[in-house]
């Protein structure tokens, strides 16, 4: 029953829930109306994809597989740090998500942010950041093939994602300030993180590049203790 | 009443051909305290853990474990994971949160208990294990005997009747090993728990479990109170594995192919040797110790801290290790022992006083030319070598980094492998190597870099009986080599058996650099155990070979009248 | 340079708001949020900066707070200096640049988001100093248990992988590997470091999942411990929040806080609920301050007269 309840959850998130929140956010704040819209959509398309991860009942070794990766990818922000803006958690992410799956992916990716919010300090990033490292995760581990099969592919797709989350937090930042898309505030709020940016999409290339030797290291999972199966099968241990 | 009853149990690993458990037969009282042993890959981890049915490795599985009564499979989810408790091997690898006190009532979560009892039982433990003090610290922050502790708390928590362990005390040092063995006593003589604890260190545990199991190949080979067992491995010669593992009184004992009870304690082998063996010849002629002239390594006066604002862990302290021989470093957990290693490997650099390595000092050395053909160090946990799927691999890719011609890489790796005994394991993957193979892995990938120096941070650490005496045969043969061995160990027996010279480190300085004979008869705590039994009676008898001797040569007693 | 470490925020314990129960921390930090974020409103935007100025104040060393000032004040100026070089409206143009308008309502506009910015930042600041991790698992543990697992393991691990990293550093280091202090080497040299820690720490995860298991999880239904207990002052916080925080809400939503900038400044007129909520909302965002401060001279009381 309760169950049965919970998997209705993401139909009622996005047919009464993002609507009613939506409508009364507009209501009450009329001059923060998008910006107000955009986060309430970005965080009730999140909450779905935490329940469906939720109420999939895991193999404990599963879980303790996703804290250690969460960890280390949170961790490797502070081992390059001598390198500046240079950051490989999003590598680790992506190849994480194209070994072990989507939603592997996608929760490495948002524990990540998350966490190192912790050690950082907590603010309005936050949930962006693990919205937007989530999603890359998720996708990637939707393209998992094409990207474990060309590099070149993964190499783009780790250029591209580096430049989601600044452009997210740009578009929103504006939202919030002008109430409207202003695009001349757009662009030069880009322009000015630009070369962030960009360093930060070209790390994601270059750890992206040792990728293949990660990702034989995860292999070992999947064949000594049967974590992460390929194909859909029941979980094993338990 | 029975607590556990295993009949006819055979158990086989999958693509395995031998089974691991054969027949194995046995039953458990309430509240007794059993000790089982036997050289790794006995069978004895794998019996342990399908008496744990959340634990129970994948195989063939024929027989009956019967939980007071009931077969363990029938038992629902709920009790079996309450009524059985584990602890395992390795402190930090089992903790799983990261707060003291969640760690406490994590077990009792899971069991779904309401939230008044598990606060009741969590402030139970917390006093009982003498908790109170870091309960809301972090688990990251306890030292390793701690840890142990919290893990056996947190089981403790959810009241088990049955508490199994495997091997908990093999990564602490000696003193928090022997208050964790205090701590199962207490729980034993006090709640009166049934306990079945795998150890390969058994000196201190003999003495008071009810009943030992010893355990080869399978089978169960002797099953008895621990006073029996000295007369039970009587046919056993003196270079078997399991003896080595055993008491000292009871390896003097069994050594002597003795037929009445054996002595367990220290105080029990006195008694024994004073009853038994007379002291005429009270002391064995030992030829002075040579070293060779050259000086391998020299420390002069160096003086260490970490940070400004820290005191000194290393203050003044000079050493001098002569080329050719085994010197053991001794001194007890956080001394700075692993600083003072550091320092000669040149990891950390002394704030005064040199280090001089082959006569030229370390700073000397430019680039990576002090670990070419000159000094390795061997760090204390070998996993931190290994990074390639197979051991081939890991040695191939260290051949590249030191710039070998690729044509030598092959002759290279199998000559270091066959020395150490593991060419046949080059496809494995070293995590897949036991503890024993994995630290001659490391030795052989500090080999490969040709060394006439190995320094060794705790090389007995978390190794049973076994793999010490084959780490010592290749200390020997490195020796053979001419290679020079700096040993760092709190482990007093491997040193009084294998060491050339000891010193002691203690307050940032090293004392009495001797030969261990010496070394040892100044010493009246910080001593082997063999040299406390016979301490008074014999002179100079640091181990259990020693005092083996002297017995023979002076001969049984006659008897005596009030005997 | 060498040895970056990750550590937690000191614990709140200190704290005399952080006493409150997490459930009740969190609603009330929502709640101004909420109102600060959202608001269009000079009035609002005033007293939140000012009720976090204060708060994070009262929260941290001088140094560290001024620190903080240091580096948001002239970003905060320069928000407000160029936002009329992106937005033209507004009825008087103080000069112009490039042929567009500079005006001095669009300059205004950019003061309030400088205000409204320097209020979310110092509040969040308060929220990381106060609700700690252990808290966020509290709250989140009962719903998401499975993601808390995640977290709390996580948390468990971050400083055992550091432990390790500076002894595969030494390790590797102690074989004269990759020495040199070439970029390309040290970047090697950090990679093997970093798959070293995954093969070790992939290696170990498959223990820690089996302690897990031996102490029954996953046998059912989860219990809960709670080292959080909630007491009627809890329940007043939130409560309060509540009230407080409606009370502004429906000033919003009627319009008494509304102010229009462009063509030109016009607020609402000042009205009976206008000021009830300026005043409500004063009281939301100067309650944690004033708490700290008198629990602080309780002590400097208490102290004195032992």
């Amino acid at each position: 029953m309760k169950d049965k309840l919970l998997g209705l959850l993401p139909y009622l998130c996005i047919l009464v829930l993002i609507p009613g929140v939506i409508a009364g956010g507009v209501l009450l704040f009329p001059d923060r109306s998008y910006a107000w819209i955009a986060l309430s959509v970005a965080i009730l398309s999140f909450l779905p994809l935490v329940v469906r991860f939720e109420q999939k009942r895991r193999a404990v070794q599963e879980l303790v597989v996703l804290a250690v990766l969460s960890a280390l990818s949170a961790l490797s922000r502070v081992m390059f740090v001598w390198i500046p803006s240079i950051k490989p958690s999003a590598a680790v992410i992506i190849i994480v998500a194209i070994y072990l799956g989507k939603e592997a992916g996608f929760i490495v990716g948002s524990m990540t942010a998350l966490i190192s919010n912790f050690y950082f300090g907590q603010g309005l990033w936050t949930p962006f950041q693990m919205i937007s490292w989530g999603l890359v995760g998720f996708l990637a581990g939707i393209l998992a093939n094409p990207l474990r099969r060309h590099m070149v592919l993964l190499l783009i797709y780790g250029f591209v994602a580096g430049f989601v989350y600044s452009m997210v937090m740009d578009l929103w930042s504006v939202l919030w300030m002008d109430n409207a898309l202003n695009l001349s505030r757009y662009f030069s709020t880009v322009l000015l993180s630009m070369t962030v940016t960009v360093k930060y999409a070209i790390s994601n290339v270059i750890f992206l590049i040792p990728s293949w030797f990660l990702g034989r290291i995860l292999g070992r999972l999947q064949t000594k203790y049967g974590l992460f199966p390929k194909k859909k099968k029941a979980c094993p241990g338990n | 009443m029975e607590i556990l009853h295993i009949e006819h149990l055979n158990f086989t690993y999958p693509g395995v051909e031998t089974p691991t458990l054969r027949d194995l037969s046995f039953s458990v009282e309430e509240g007794e305290f059993i000790v089982i042993c036997g050289a790794s890959g006995c069978g004895k981890t794998t019996l342990l853990r399908l008496l744990k049915r959340e634990l129970a490795p994948h195989g063939t599985l024929s027989g009956e474990i019967l939980f007071a009564g009931t077969p363990l499979q029938q038992l629902d989810d709920r009790t079996a994971a309450r009524e059985v408790g584990f602890v395992l091997q390795n402190p930090e690898h089992q903790i799983a949160t990261d707060k003291v006190w969640h760690e406490l009532s994590f077990g009792l979560e899971n069991l779904g208990l309401p939230t008044e009892v598990i606060r009741r039982r969590v402030a139970e433990m917390a006093s009982f294990f003498g908790i109170q003090e870091w309960f809301r610290k972090d688990t990251a922050s306890l030292s390793g005997g701690q840890k142990q502790m919290l893990n056996l708390a947190s089981v403790m928590a959810a009241q088990p009747s049955v508490l199994l362990l495997d091997e908990p005390t093999s990564q602490l040092d000696p003193i928090a090993a022997a208050d964790f063995i205090a701590t199962l006593r207490k729980l034993n003589r006090e709640l009166g728990l049934t306990i079945l604890l795998v150890e390969h260190r058994l000196e201190e545990v003999f003495p008071i479990a009810d009943r030992v199991m010893v355990m080869d190949q399978g089978q169960i080979t002797l099953f008895s109170p621990p006073d029996k067992i000295g007369r039970g491995l009587a046919h056993l010669p003196a270079e078997h594995p399991l003896l080595a593992g055993l008491p000292s009184a009871v390896r003097i004992f069994q050594a002597l192919g003795r037929e009445d009870d054996c002595p367990l304690t220290v105080r029990d082998g006195r008694q024994f040797l004073k009853q038994n063996y007379s002291n005429r010849i009270d002391s064995l002629e030992i030829p002075p110790y040579r070293h060779s002239e050259k000086v391998a390594l020299e420390v002069r006066e160096a003086w260490f801290r970490y940070r400004k604002e820290l005191p000194d862990v290393v203050r003044g302290a000079s050493l001098k290790v002569y080329e050719g021989e085994i010197f053991c470093i001794l001194g007890g957990n956080g001394t700075g022992k692993t600083t003072l290693l550091n320092l000669i490997a040149g990891l950390s650099k002394p704030y005064r006083g040199n280090i001089f390595i082959r006569g030229k000092k370390s700073t000397d050395y430019g680039g990576n030319s002090l670990y070419r053909k000159n000094l390795a160090l061997l760090p204390q946990d070998p996993q931190t070598l290994f990074i390639q799927e197979t051991l081939r691999e890991d040695l191939e890719e260290l051949c590249r980094l030191a710039k070998f011609p690729r044509s030598e890489w092959e002759a290279r790796i199998l000559r270091v492998t066959q020395l150490l005994g593991i060419s046949h394991k080059l496809s494995s993957h070293p995590y897949d190597l036991s503890g024993g193979e994995q630290q001659k892995a490391a030795i052989a990938k500090m080999l490969l870099l040709e060394p006439k120096i190995l320094l060794m941070d705790e090389p007995t650490k978390g190794i049973d009986a076994g793999a010490k005496t084959a780490l010592a045969q290749i200390l020997q043969a490195l020796k053979k080599e001419g290679i020079t061995l700096l040993i760092v160990t709190h482990d007093v027996e491997f040193a009084a058996e294998y060491a050339d010279r000891c010193a002691l480190f203690f307050d940032g300085e090293l004392l009495s650099s001797d030969p261990p004979s010496l070394f040892f008869t100044g010493n009246n705590f910080y001593t082997t155990a063999a040299n406390r039994i016979s301490r008074g009676i014999y002179q100079n008898a640091v181990t259990c070979g020693d005092v083996v001797r002297l017995c023979r040569e002076n001969g049984v007693k006659e008897a005596q009248n009030e005997g | 340079m060498e040895d970056q470490e990750l550590t937690l925020p000191a614990p709140s314990a200190g704290f005399a708001f952080a006493s409150f129960h997490p459930a009740a921390l969190l609603c009330y930090f929502l709640g101004v949020l909420l109102i600060a974020m959202f608001s269009l409103n000079p009035g609002i935007a005033l007293i939140s900066a000012l009720g976090g100025l204060l708060f994070s104040a009262s929260l941290q060393r001088p140094g560290v707070f001024w620190g903080s000032i240091g580096y948001l004040l002239p970003l905060s100026l320069l928000i407000a200096a160029v936002n009329p070089l992106f937005n033209y409206n507004g009825a008087t143009p103080l000069f112009h640049l490039n042929g567009k308008p500079y005006t001095l309502e669009s300059l205004l506009y950019g003061v309030l988001i400088a205000v409204t910015l320097i209020a979310v930042f110092c509040w969040f600041r308060c929220y990381s100093l106060i609700l700690t991790e252990d808290k966020f698992l509290f709250l989140f543990g009962r719903i998401l248990p499975q993601i808390s697992l995640i977290l709390t393991a996580a948390l468990r691990f971050i400083p055992l992988f550091q432990k390790q990293y500076q002894k595969v550093r030494a390790a590797q280091k102690g074989m004269g590997i990759y020495s040199a202090k070439r970029f390309s080497d040290r970047f090697r040299a950090e990679i093997r470091v970093f798959s070293s820690i995954l093969v070790w720490s992939l290696e170990h995860a498959i223990q820690t999942a089996d302690s897990m298991k031996a102490r029954g999880y996953g046998s059912g239904k989860r219990g809960h411990f709670g080292i959080f207990h909630f007491t009627l002052r809890d329940g007043l916080l939130i409560g309060m929040t509540v009230l407080l925080v409606a009370i502004s809400l429906v000033a919003m939503g009627v319009g008494a806080l509304d102010i229009s900038f462009f063509p030109a400044i016009q607020p609402a007129p000042p009205s009976f609920l206008s000021v009830i909520s300026y005043f409500c909302y004063s009281f939301l965002c100067f309650t944690p301050f004033v708490y700290e401060i008198k629990e602080k001279l309780k002590w400097k009381f208490f102290i004195s007269s032992i």
